[in-house]
């Protein structure tokens, strides 16, 4: 549906897309995650036509856009910004693509699409406001609205719930997807935010300065990160990686000694490596796998679960036990974890400005 | 301390008060001058009998100088010039603002150049060159020379009008179905009303206040009220009563405008200060 081949971009000196290449499938709510200025606004600003690529192509329905304007492509973006209508009321706002010559309807007939929308939205009580008088979470619905009020092709949503307070942010992420025309269209959403994309997005694309470094559904971004950036990415606590090397058996242990663990994938022995472990795959107390012990650090209740943070030789690991787990526990208690191999993840160690890469398992 | 604070202020009083004298009095001498009769000018300073006699002749036509044209010709050239110069400056700001192309930035310096040569330097050519083109002493001639003066100062003040919108208001215009062209007059152009609305004034008012075009490009037809009133001093004894009123006349289309669109101003002034 929506496919970059080859893009690049450059703004003076700075390179903004460096050979992008992106599928997005048709239907599909595809989620593009990336720290700031890894590319990700300039991306949906070239599918959409308001950046003029300086190499590659464009495709929609498998038809290059080079040289097609902005409005006959058919997309609907909702800007970072919001780029609402200063000079017009939030109802004149969310009216404007029902009144422009080609996304024209009947005034009875917008007046009923923007007043479900509205509803929808919970701004129904705001339409007669000026923008000026709008907060920045209400602008961000209108903004919000006013793509989802017309008919399109694909939809671009630039953070579109980044400044809703964190109460209506959940609820509205919750109710995103089932917005009819959200499932009926193919969205394009840009966020820097893992737990929104992993919570709406049915496939995930990793940008990191201006290159997608992965492609895949959550589970396979979660489970098969392709470098330890993308693993520290997703998740909170972050996955714990540990530097070692390689023994000569296959296993891992770090350079103190106090950490060994068996591996199943295969890596060249001596070679340094960083083990990735969840905290979440982090058993307190003792369980089938492999046993580790340590000490206790430091606890912090994060509300149901209680973050331990555990101190193994020179290394620390963070872990995520239930609460009833972990009562009697304080600081420099011995403590046993125990891990299942299977869900160690191993990566070449970190190199400067190269994150390390997967090792592959089977 | 509060003796301090009231003398400070008395002070501050009175120093503005000889300001206002300072600032004010050529106006007042001028004021004075034109209820002067003709034969008490030289004779006194403030006692005198006043009289609107001047004011009857200037605007009667009398002395056999048509002021009362030079006042209407005054208004046709310098809202033909200000007219003209939005017509093309507009556009000319929107895409120097937006679009940097290869000698974009010297194109816009060689136009806010033309202000700053003295007009002297190019009177005599242009001088040639209308009489041989024939728009010496025209309305044409005079709106066209006039845009030396008024098009840089739109241009080069609604191009930072125009580069303080952000050009996401207009790319969500093209995306909600809208042309570059509907996107400009839809979007970018109420969003700048009130920095047009400042621009033309001050335009206006340069243009009204031009005097070496009008002082060599016309001579009756075309000229323009800063000549005109020129016109009282010369013959065998200058009136310096009726140059005063015509001088003081014609401040007044100037001082309306700027009165009645004060508000915008203001806000016009202010526009690119304030996020919106």
């Amino acid at each position: 549906m929506i496919g970059l081949r080859g893009i690049h971009k450059t703004y003076g000196k700075t390179t903004a897309l460096d050979g992008l290449e992106l599928d997005v499938r048709e239907g599909e709510f595809f989620c593009l995650l990336g720290p700031s200025g890894a590319g990700k606004t300039t991306t949906l600003k070239t599918v959409a036509g308001l950046e003029r690529p300086d190499s590659g192509t464009v495709l929609l329905d498998g038809k290059d856009m080079a040289g097609v304007e902005p409005y006959d492509r058919g997309v609907a973006m909702c800007f970072e910004s919001y780029a609402l209508y200063p000079h017009r009321s939030a109802y004149d706002n969310l009216a404007s693509p029902l009144r422009s010559p080609r996304h024209r309807l009947p005034a009875a007939e917008a007046r009923e699409r923007i007043g479900a929308i509205a509803e929808l939205l919970g701004i129904s009580g705001l339409l007669d406001r000026r923008v000026g008088q709008l907060s920045n979470g209400q602008r961000q619905r209108i903004a919000l609205g006013r793509v989802l009020v017309r008919p399109a092709r694909a939809f671009l949503l630039d953070e579109p719930l980044s400044h809703l307070d964190a109460k209506l942010r959940q609820q509205m992420r919750a109710e995103l997807k089932a917005i009819g025309a959200v499932q009926h269209t193919t969205t394009l959403y840009v966020t820097h935010d893992s737990v929104e994309a992993l919570a709406l997005g049915d496939r995930i694309g990793v940008i990191r300065d201006g290159r997608i470094v992965q492609t895949g559904t959550r589970e396979e971004i979660w489970y098969r990160p392709c470098d330890t950036e993308v693993a520290r990415a997703f998740g909170r606590p972050r996955i714990n990686l540990l530097p070692g090397v390689v023994t000569d058996d296959g296993g891992f242990r770090t350079a103190d000694g106090k950490v060994e663990l068996p591996l199943t994938a295969k890596a060249q022995p001596g070679t340094d490596v960083l083990v990735g472990l969840r905290p979440r795959d982090i058993v307190l107390g003792g369980a089938a796998g492999h046993e580790l012990t340590g000490t206790v650090y430091v606890t912090e209740v994060l509300g149901r679960g209680v973050e331990v943070t555990v101190r193994l030789g020179e290394q620390q690991v963070s872990l995520v036990a239930p609460r009833g787990d972990t009562t009697g526990l304080g600081p420099d208690d011995p403590v046993r974890l125990t891990v299942r191999p299977e869900n160690l993840l191993l990566f070449e160690a970190d190199r400067p400005g190269r994150p390390g890469r997967l090792i592959g398992t089977r | 301390m509060n003796l301090r604070k009231r003398l400070l202020g008395a002070l501050a009083d009175l120093a503005l008060i000889l300001y206002f004298v300072f600032a004010l009095f050529p106006i007042a001498w001028m004021v004075i001058l034109s209820l002067k009769p003709a034969n008490q000018l030289f004779s006194t300073y403030f006692s005198f009998t006043p009289t609107l006699g001047s004011y009857r002749t200037v605007l009667g036509d009398s002395e056999g100088i048509p002021f009362v044209r030079f006042f209407v010709n005054s208004l046709v050239v310098s809202v033909g010039a200000v007219l003209l110069s939005l017509l093309v400056g507009l556009p000319a700001a929107y895409a120097s603002a937006r679009w940097r192309f290869k000698g974009s930035e010297n194109l816009m310096f060689t136009l806010l150049s033309f202000r700053f040569a003295p007009e002297l330097t190019v009177i005599i050519p242009l001088f040639v060159l209308y009489q041989k083109l024939g728009l010496f002493d025209t309305y044409v001639g005079m709106i066209w020379v006039l845009q030396l003066v008024t098009l840089p100062l739109i241009v080069w003040i609604m191009r930072s009008y125009f580069a303080d919108l952000t050009p996401e208001l207009e790319q969500a215009a093209l995306l909600d179905g809208y042309t570059r062209k509907q996107a400009f007059f839809k979007v970018a152009l109420p969003l700048v009303k009130p920095g047009i609305a400042a621009v033309s004034l001050l335009a206006f008012i340069f243009a009204w206040n031009n005097f070496v075009f009008p002082l060599i490009l016309t001579s009756n037809e075309a000229q323009t009220v800063t000549v005109g009133a020129l016109s009282f001093l010369g013959g065998d004894r200058p009136k310096y009563n009726l140059t005063a009123a015509a001088a003081l006349i014609s401040v007044v289309p100037p001082l309306l405008l700027a009165l009645t669109i004060q508000r915008y101003l203001v806000r016009g002034l202010s526009f690119g200060a304030v996020k919106s």
